[in-house]
C-alpha cells in the first residue's frame, strides 16, 4: 500500500521535474539553439596561419573582383590567365582621359593614369577559374584582385558560389550599356562632324 | 448565436420570399459553417504553435524563412498553410484490398465526432450554437464516436498496423472515458446541472469562485480529467494508436492526402473540445479571473479562448516532455490509479459539501 502512494508521488514529481526542464529550454531557445539561418548568417572565417603574413598575402583566394573605374583595358590579365577564363573587349575612347557621363566612364584611374580605352566587355568565368592568382600580379592599376584577406576593405570575402544556372557564374564586370552607349556617342560625333 | 435566434432574425427578413423551411436550414447551416471556419483557422494556429514549441523545447528554431516565396515566410508563418495545401493536393490512395465504403466513411465519421462536440461548447455568455440542458453529457457522449471511427479506419485498411492501432485506440478511449466522466461528476455535483452555461454561471465572481478552487478535492479531479482527456485525444504520452516507432502510423497508415488531413484536423479539434470542457468546468469558462475586470460579454470570448489555448499549450508541452507509455502501463494507470482516485474524489467532494457548504 505504501508502494502505491510513493509510486504516484514519484511519477507526479518526476513529470513536473521534466516539464520544468523543458520549460527552461522553451524560454532559453534563443540562446541555446545552434541553428544558423544560413544564407543570411554565416559562420565566421576560421583564423589560420600557413607561414605567410595575412596582411600582404591572400591566404584565401575566394573570387576575382575587378574595380572597373580603374581598369585601363591593357589585357595583361587576359594574357596571364592559363585557362583563358577572362574575356576583355575594348574600344577607343572619344577623348583621352575624359569622363563620359552617359556610360559612367571615368577618364582617370586612382593611380592617375589617363585612360585611352573604354572597356565594353570584361567577363570572368568563375566556373573555369583555377584560382592561381596569376592575373593579379601583372595588373598595373591593381584593379583585379581576389576578394577578402588583405583586400577585405575593397571587397568583403565571398566564397559561396551557389547559382541556379552555370552561366550565372560568369561575372560581367563591364558596366551595363557601355557598348551601346559608346556606339551611340560615336555615331553622334560622326553625324556632327 | 443559437439557431432559434438566427431563425427569428432571418424569418423576419426572408420568410415572405422562400418560406420557413429553407430559412430553418439556412439558420442551421450558418453556425455550422462558422464553426468549420473556426476549426480550420484554429488548426492552422495550433499546428504552427506545435511546430514552434516543439522546436524551442529541443533547442531548435523551427520553421524559419525570410519572405513569401522564399522558404516559409517570416518566422515560418506560412508553414501551416503550406502543410495544409500539401495535404489537400496529395494523391488520395485507396488500397485495392481495403474495405472501400468503410475506408471512405472513417475519416468523415471521426471529423463529425469532433465537429458535433463544438455545437455545445460555450464561447461566451450568449455565444453557443445549441444551449442544451444536457450539454456536458452530450459532449462526453458524442466524444465516443471517435472510437467507432478509429476502429473503422483500422479494420477497413486491411493492414496489421492499422488494426493494432484501431484496437489500441478502442481499449484506450473506452478505459479513459471512465475516469474522465467520474471527475466531471464532481463538477456536476457542485454546480447541480449538466447545462454548460449554468455550470459557468455557477463560477461567477473572480478566480476563487472557480470550481477548481472550490475545495481541496477538485484540483485532483481536474488533473485526472486533464490527463484522461489527453489519453482520449490520442496524444503523446498516450499516442499508442498511432505510435510512429511501433505501428508506422497506426490507424492512419493507409490514409493519404485529404483523408489523412481529416484525421489530423479532428485530432486538433478534439484537443480544443477537451480543453474547452476543462476550461468551462474547472477554470470559470468565459468569466474573468478577477471579478469585474474585463468582464463584459465580448471579453468573455477572449477569456474562454485564452483559457482553452493555455490548456492546449500544456498538452503540447507535455507531448514534448514525456516518452510514450507501454500498453500495460497505460491500462495500469487508468484502472489502478485514476479510477480509485476519481471514485474517492467523488466521495470526498460529497462529504466536504455536506460538512462545510451548508
Amino acid at each position: 500500500m505504501k508502494r502505491y502512494f510513493t509510486d504516484i508521488f514519484e511519477s507526479i514529481s518526476s513529470i513536473l521535474g521534466g516539464m520544468g526542464i523543458t520549460l527552461v529550454h522553451l524560454f532559453r531557445a534563443r540562446n541555446d539553439n545552434v541553428t544558423l539561418q544560413y544564407p543570411e548568417e554565416k559562420w565566421p572565417r576560421p583564423e589560420r596561419n600557413i607561414g605567410f603574413d595575412h596582411s600582404n598575402y591572400n591566404v584565401i583566394r575566394s573570387r576575382l573582383h575587378v574595380d572597373m573605374d580603374d581598369c585601363i583595358g591593357c589585357l595583361k590579365c587576359e594574357r596571364a590567365c592559363p585557362v583563358d577564363c577572362i574575356k576583355i573587349v575594348t574600344e577607343k575612347a572619344p577623348a583621352r582621359g575624359e569622363d563620359i557621363k552617359a556610360i559612367k566612364h571615368k577618364g582617370i584611374t586612382a593611380k592617375g593614369t589617363r585612360k585611352a580605352l573604354v572597356v565594353t566587355r570584361f567577363d570572368i568565368d568563375m566556373s573555369e577559374c583555377c584560382y592561381c592568382n596569376l592575373c593579379v600580379y601583372p595588373c598595373p592599376e591593381e584593379c583585379i584582385y581576389m576578394t577578402g584577406g588583405p583586400n577585405a576593405k575593397k571587397h568583403p570575402i565571398d566564397y559561396e558560389f551557389s547559382e541556379p544556372d552555370r552561366s550565372d557564374l560568369i561575372y560581367r564586370f563591364a558596366k551595363k550599356g557601355t557598348k551601346d552607349g559608346l556606339e551611340k556617342i560615336n555615331a553622334e560625333q560622326e553625324t556632327g562632324a | 448565436m443559437t439557431v432559434d435566434f438566427l431563425f427569428d432574425f432571418l424569418s423576419e427578413l426572408l420568410s415572405d420570399l422562400i418560406g420557413s423551411g429553407p430559412v430553418l436550414i439556412i439558420s442551421m447551416l450558418i453556425p455550422c459553417l462558422m464553426l468549420f471556419g473556426f476549426i480550420t483557422i484554429y488548426a492552422l494556429i495550433v499546428i504552427y504553435a506545435e511546430l514552434k514549441v516543439s522546436s524551442f523545447i529541443q533547442d531548435k528554431v523551427g520553421p524559419m524563412g525570410q519572405g513569401v516565396g522564399l522558404h516559409a515566410g517570416k518566422w515560418g508563418l506560412l508553414q501551416p498553410i503550406a502543410d495544409a495545401l500539401k495535404l489537400l493536393l496529395k494523391e488520395d490512395i485507396i488500397p485495392s484490398s481495403a474495405d472501400r465504403p468503410l475506408f471512405i466513411l472513417a475519416p468523415f465519421m471521426i471529423f463529425i465526432g469532433a465537429f458535433i462536440s463544438f455545437v455545445a461548447l460555450p464561447f461566451g455568455e450568449s455565444i453557443i450554437v445549441a444551449d442544451l440542458n444536457i450539454g456536458l453529457f452530450y459532449i462526453l457522449g458524442v466524444g465516443s464516436i471517435a472510437v467507432l471511427s478509429l476502429i473503422l479506419a483500422g479494420w477497413s485498411s486491411n493492414n496489421k498496423w492499422s488494426l493494432y492501432g484501431g484496437m489500441r485506440s478502442a481499449a484506450q478511449i473506452v478505459s479513459y472515458e471512465i475516469p474522465a466522466g467520474l471527475s466531471l461528476i464532481v463538477v456536476i455535483m457542485l454546480a447541480g446541472t449538466l447545462n454548460m452555461q449554468d455550470i459557468i454561471r455557477y463560477q461567477m465572481g473572480g478566480m476563487f469562485s472557480w470550481i477548481l478552487f472550490d475545495n481541496p478535492f477538485v484540483p485532483i479531479a481536474f488533473v485526472v480529467y486533464f490527463i484522461s482527456a489527453i489519453a482520449e485525444t490520442n496524444r503523446t504520452p498516450f499516442d499508442l494508436p498511432e505510435s510512429e516507432s511501433e505501428l508506422v502510423a497506426g490507424f492512419a497508415t493507409e490514409y493519404s492526402g485529404m483523408r489523412y488531413a481529416f484525421f489530423f484536423l479532428s485530432e486538433y479539434a478534439n484537443m480544443f473540445v477537451v480543453s474547452a470542457v476543462a476550461a468551462a468546468c474547472f477554470l470559470g469558462g468565459w468569466h474573468s479571473p478577477i471579478s469585474g475586470f474585463m468582464d463584459s460579454p465580448a471579453w468573455g470570448v477572449f477569456w474562454m479562448i485564452s483559457k482553452t489555448f493555455f490548456l492546449i499549450f500544456i498538452m503540447i508541452w507535455l507531448r514534448w516532455t514525456l516518452p510514450r507509455l507501454r500498453v500495460d502501463q497505460l491500462m495500469n494507470v487508468c484502472w489502478k490509479v485514476f479510477l480509485p482516485v476519481a471514485l474517492i474524489n467523488i466521495f470526498g467532494v460529497a462529504i466536504w459539501t455536506v460538512v462545510f457548504n451548508q
